[in-house]
């Protein structure tokens, strides 16, 4: 039988926020990829969005503000075989986190990313997050918004993320199945989800967004795949497509797949290229001593350019 | 038995070799069955600023550096400035006299403060301002100069690129053939630094030669030296001995960004990875290595580390004082996640980037105070080697065994110190593991049925259970009830008292020398040596010490160091900072008050001289602080 991925906590959303349909989406997407509840591991920071994996019924962490790339790196390194989703708000990610963002598109470690864009930080009442436009006045601030917005798709594609997409929170269906591509991409994945905020943000709300999205997949000569033997013209084709759609946000928002980049290997897949038992002998997983219970390690051996 | 103990300090440029002209004299010494130990100086710069190692030879280890120098090897004009206070009578002052003429004014690399007070040593003994008026002074003050055209030495001799590029090798051959080190070892350490190098080995094997000759027909060579025997012996520095405890001690998962001192272990463990067993007990024990990560910053190294932590993986970081300060936060998330991690945290003096290249003990209270929040962790220091390498191992048990944070405290003069260990025991420490679950359905990783505090601990992929940063009930789930919240924290704080009960006196604590002494010694980290020999000093002019040596800090051995000092006379706290911090510690734990003390914090060694001197100015004229000065 098929595990159920949502637990037995209560979930403390707004009603109306769009967190839910994440959540949906996402459990959804982990049935039918039939995974088992060891496969998965979940790691968010702190906001609205955090605490998603207590809503999970896997194992996860709920970690510090701004730091849940490093954790599921360390997550993903140590067990390569499991299967690491990060679920993190747009202030989380993108302004204190912003740093672990760029590293983790140059690492390509092979996490999923989901990240949850309400354009305001949700747990601290209504403060103006990174991907909010400059001037924008939502209720839950005093002033218009002195900064300018980062756009969430192209800052991934130019940090080198590997698999960058869009979802509609409130289009769970299409959601589930950009969750599923992500999660078997080989390198890390990106997807950022449009998620109203009803508390705080009165602009970007589920009707606005449902008056722009427009689904890339649905036209036909959108073709966002790179595989190992995509020339490079046409590799530099793509990614620039996707660069200009990511730039669209007007009258009309896209989503779906961006950039889906199958030829860049994994830093998983770079760490076992030199230590080669990586793999099937994980951090995670070795034997530290011999069955005395001692070191079974060489001192002499193995620091042999120190000995005299 | 000749009984040798030499002081030797040779300096040059940063970036100019000083690095294998201290491991080509050690190493041959070593070769011939002498010890050496070693204390690395340096600017934070990569080329040009003055920089020198100070190395002590002895047939028995040496656990200290002395001053006078009994040999200063000059490979610069700066050298001589520099360390015009460090020679007296007898020492041998060797450089190259094509330096002679230099300037004082022209010496650019010499820091502004330091050339205006030499300037103004050099005034006031009326002598010219350049190389030649500096070795006046020297050998007025009773060294004994020994000028050597260096460019004539190598004249001749077949180079590949200009002969400049050699004179570390030179000055290092030429000093080992005046103190009269057979020929043969000095070509012997070659083999050692260059490894397969044969082009450069051959090269450098010429460069000796030509030092060697140039001595035996000068007369200068020393007579030769009996050699002894030695045990196989490793020539470890602070970083190697932790990097080496570490791969011993079982670790799998090491995080760093870059940072002096501290990131000489990570590329250590780095060259390291593929790790070299005793025997392949089993296939599995067989394969796989350390993976070392360099990450964005120093957020993601602590982060990371407890996230390969708690999926199962041995791990730890290292950092120095700014990376340490940005990792405050996820300590105490590992406080209350009870995560297993190390944080080794190489000292250098602060504040902020303050010395960055330099020694300091400024930080003690600073990592026993890290976190926010009340949660238990331990705090180790080493000092010296052996004890690097033995803590590193111990730390990650604590870990495991107490499912904390370790901060392991090592300072930035033990990190670069390197000396000669002759036995590494396998046996000495077991390799111990958390205790971990086997796939239950209802498994509760924060389990408060539990007497010792510490609950099975979860692995991802086996174990379902979560995390939080916030208080959390017995699954990991967010709760804010008050009453699982105050056996939350009880539970966590259990582990440490149960630590302090299991935990033998003599890992937190340790005396050496007479119980009778007149005067006690308060230590902990790098002066652990320099004391010892001040010990054997000071009884020799009639005062019997002995020395607290303080190795763990939280938990602290309050009862064992109440007992120590309640009976002691002279208490004499002995730091590398400038406000005597781990008084402070004893005083809030025990009561007790230091009065007397002796801290250095200009970030130089602490040489067994002025320890001494220091001590004489405390016992007989009563000085309740000294500052020591020392150091170029
Ligand atoms: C280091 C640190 N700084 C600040 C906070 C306070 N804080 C809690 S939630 C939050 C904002 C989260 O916003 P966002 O990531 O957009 O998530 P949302 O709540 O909108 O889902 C902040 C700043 C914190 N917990 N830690
Ligand atoms: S504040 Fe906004 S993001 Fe947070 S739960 Fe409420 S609606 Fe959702």
């Amino acid at each position: 039988m098929a595990h159920n991925f949502r637990s037995d906590v209560a979930i403390d959303w707004c009603p109306g926020c769009g967190d839910f349909g994440i959540v949906t989406g996402l459990t959804q997407a982990l049935t039918e990829l039939n995974y088992g509840p060891n496969d998965v591991v979940a790691v968010s920071g702190i906001g609205c969005s955090g605490k998603t994996p207590h809503y999970l019924n896997m194992a996860g962490i709920h970690t510090l503000h701004g730091r849940s790339i490093p954790y599921a790196t360390g997550v993903k390194l140590a067990n390569p075989r499991l299967k690491v989703i990060v679920t993190s708000g747009d202030g989380d990610m993108l302004s204190i986190g912003a740093g672990h963002f760029v590293a983790e598109g140059r690492r390509n470690t092979g996490l999923t990313i989901i990240l949850y864009d309400n354009e305001v930080y949700g747990l601290t009442k209504g403060q103006a997050a990174p991907t909010m436009a400059l001037g924008e006045k939502t209720k839950g601030l005093a002033r218009p918004n002195v900064f300018g917005k980062v756009n969430p798709i192209t800052m991934a594609l130019s940090s080198g993320y590997s698999f960058v997409a869009r979802g509609f929170s409130f289009d769970t269906k299409h959601l589930k199945e950009l969750i599923k591509k992500a999660m078997i991409h080989e390198g890390s994945s990106f997807i950022d989800v449009l998620q109203p905020c009803p508390t705080y943000n009165n602009i970007n709300t589920m009707e606005w967004y449902r008056g722009k999205v427009y689904k890339m997949d649905d036209e036909k000569s959108w073709d966002p795949v790179v595989l190992p033997d995509t020339s490079a013209e046409s590799v530099s084709e793509k990614f620039n497509n996707a660069y200009k759609r990511g730039l669209e946000w007007d009258d009309k928002i896209p989503i779906g797949v961006f950039y889906d980049n199958r030829a860049i290997p994994s830093f998983v897949k770079r760490i076992a290229e030199y230590l080669p038992d990586y793999l099937n002998n994980p951090p995670a997983e070795q034997i530290v001593a011999g069955t005395d219970g001692y070191t079974n390690v060489d001192p002499f051996k193995t620091f042999a350019d120190r000995v005299i | 038995m000749s009984n040798i103990d030499l002081n030797l300090s040779i300096g040059g440029p940063q970036g100019g070799g000083i690095d294998t002209s201290s491991n080509l004299i050690s190493r041959a010494f070593a070769s011939s069955g002498y010890n050496v130990l070693g204390v690395r100086e340096f600017h934070s710069n990569i080329k040009g600023r003055h920089s020198y190692v100070h190395l002590r030879i002895r047939e028995e280890r040496p656990r200290s550096l002395k001053y006078p120098l009994d040999f200063l090897v000059a490979l610069d004009p700066d050298t001589i400035f520099e360390h015009l206070d460090d020679v007296s009578t007898g020492t041998i002052v060797l450089y190259d006299t094509n330096d002679e003429n230099a300037e004082l004014a022209q010496a650019r690399m010499i820091m502004r403060d330091t050339a205006k007070r030499i300037n103004g040593v050099l005034q006031e003994n009326k002598l010219d301002l350049n190389v030649k008026g500096a070795l006046a002074l020297m050998k007025k003050n009773g060294a004994k100069i020994m000028g050597i055209p260096f460019s004539k030495v190598l004249e001749g001799v077949e180079l590949d690129g200009p002969a400049t590029r050699y004179y570390n090798v030179l000055g290092a051959s030429l000093t080992l053939s005046i103190i009269g080190l057979d020929q043969k070892f000095t070509r012997d350490s070659l083999k050692h630094i260059f490894g397969n190098k044969e082009k450069v080995i051959a090269l450098n094997v010429k460069v000796v030669d030509a030092a060697y000759k140039y001595c035996r027909d000068n007369g200068l060579q020393g007579k030769t030296l009996p050699d002894m025997d030695a045990p196989p012996r490793m020539l470890l520095t602070g970083n190697d001995g932790a990097a080496l405890g570490k791969i011993m001690g079982g670790l799998r998962f090491q995080t760093y960004y870059p940072i002096t001192p501290a990131s000489d272990e990570s590329s250590i463990l780095e060259e390291h990875e593929d790790i070299k067993w005793l025997s392949n007990e089993n296939k599995k024990l067989a394969s796989g290595g350390i993976t070392v990560v360099q990450t964005e910053d120093e957020l993601s190294a602590i982060t990371m580390a407890e996230g390969a932590a708690i999926t199962g993986a041995r791990s730890a970081t290292a950092t120095s004082g700014p990376g340490f300060s940005l990792m405050a936060e996820a300590i105490s998330f590992a406080g209350i996640d009870e995560i297993p991690v190390v944080i080794t945290f190489y000292q250098r003096g602060g504040p902020s980037t303050g010395l960055p290249t330099r020694n300091g003990q400024g930080d003690l209270m600073f990592a026993m105070n890290t976190g926010h929040g009340e949660f238990p962790k331990m705090v180790i220091s080493s000092g010296d080697v052996e004890e690097c390498i033995y803590d590193s191992m111990k730390a990650l048990n604590y870990a495991q065994r107490y499912q904390l944070p370790v901060i392991h405290l090592i300072d930035k003069n033990l990190a670069n110190t390197s000396d000669f260990v002759p036995v590494i025991e396998t046996k000495k420490i077991k390799v111990e593991q958390s205790l971990k679950t086997k796939d239950k359905s209802d498994f509760k990783r924060y389990t408060l049925d539990t007497k010792n505090g510490v609950s099975p601990m979860g692995v991802f992929g086996k174990d379902i259970f979560w995390m939080t940063g916030d208080e959390h009930d017995e699954l990991g789930h967010v709760t804010e009830d008050p009453l699982i919240r105050d056996r939350m924290m009880e539970k966590r704080f259990t582990k440490l008292k149960v630590a302090d009960d299991e935990i033998p006196d003599e890992d937190k604590a340790q005396v050496f020398g007479s119980d009778h002494a007149k005067v006690t010694f308060i230590t902990w980290g790098s002066q652990k040596g320099v004391i010892l020999d001040a010990i054997d000093g000071l009884k020799a002019k009639g005062i019997e010490a002995n020395m607290l040596y303080l190795k763990m800090f939280e938990p602290f051995p309050s009862k064992f160091v109440d007992k120590i000092l309640k009976k002691a006379g002279t208490v004499i706290d002995v730091e590398s900072n400038m406000t005597g911090q781990a008084a402070k510690v004893i005083r809030m734990n025990t009561g007790f008050e230091v009065t007397n003390f002796i801290l250095k914090y200009n970030g130089r060694h602490i040489t067994e001289d002025e320890l001494i001197s220091a001590t004489s100015d405390i016992v007989s004229k009563k000085k309740k602080i000294v500052v020591l000065e020392n150091g170029a």
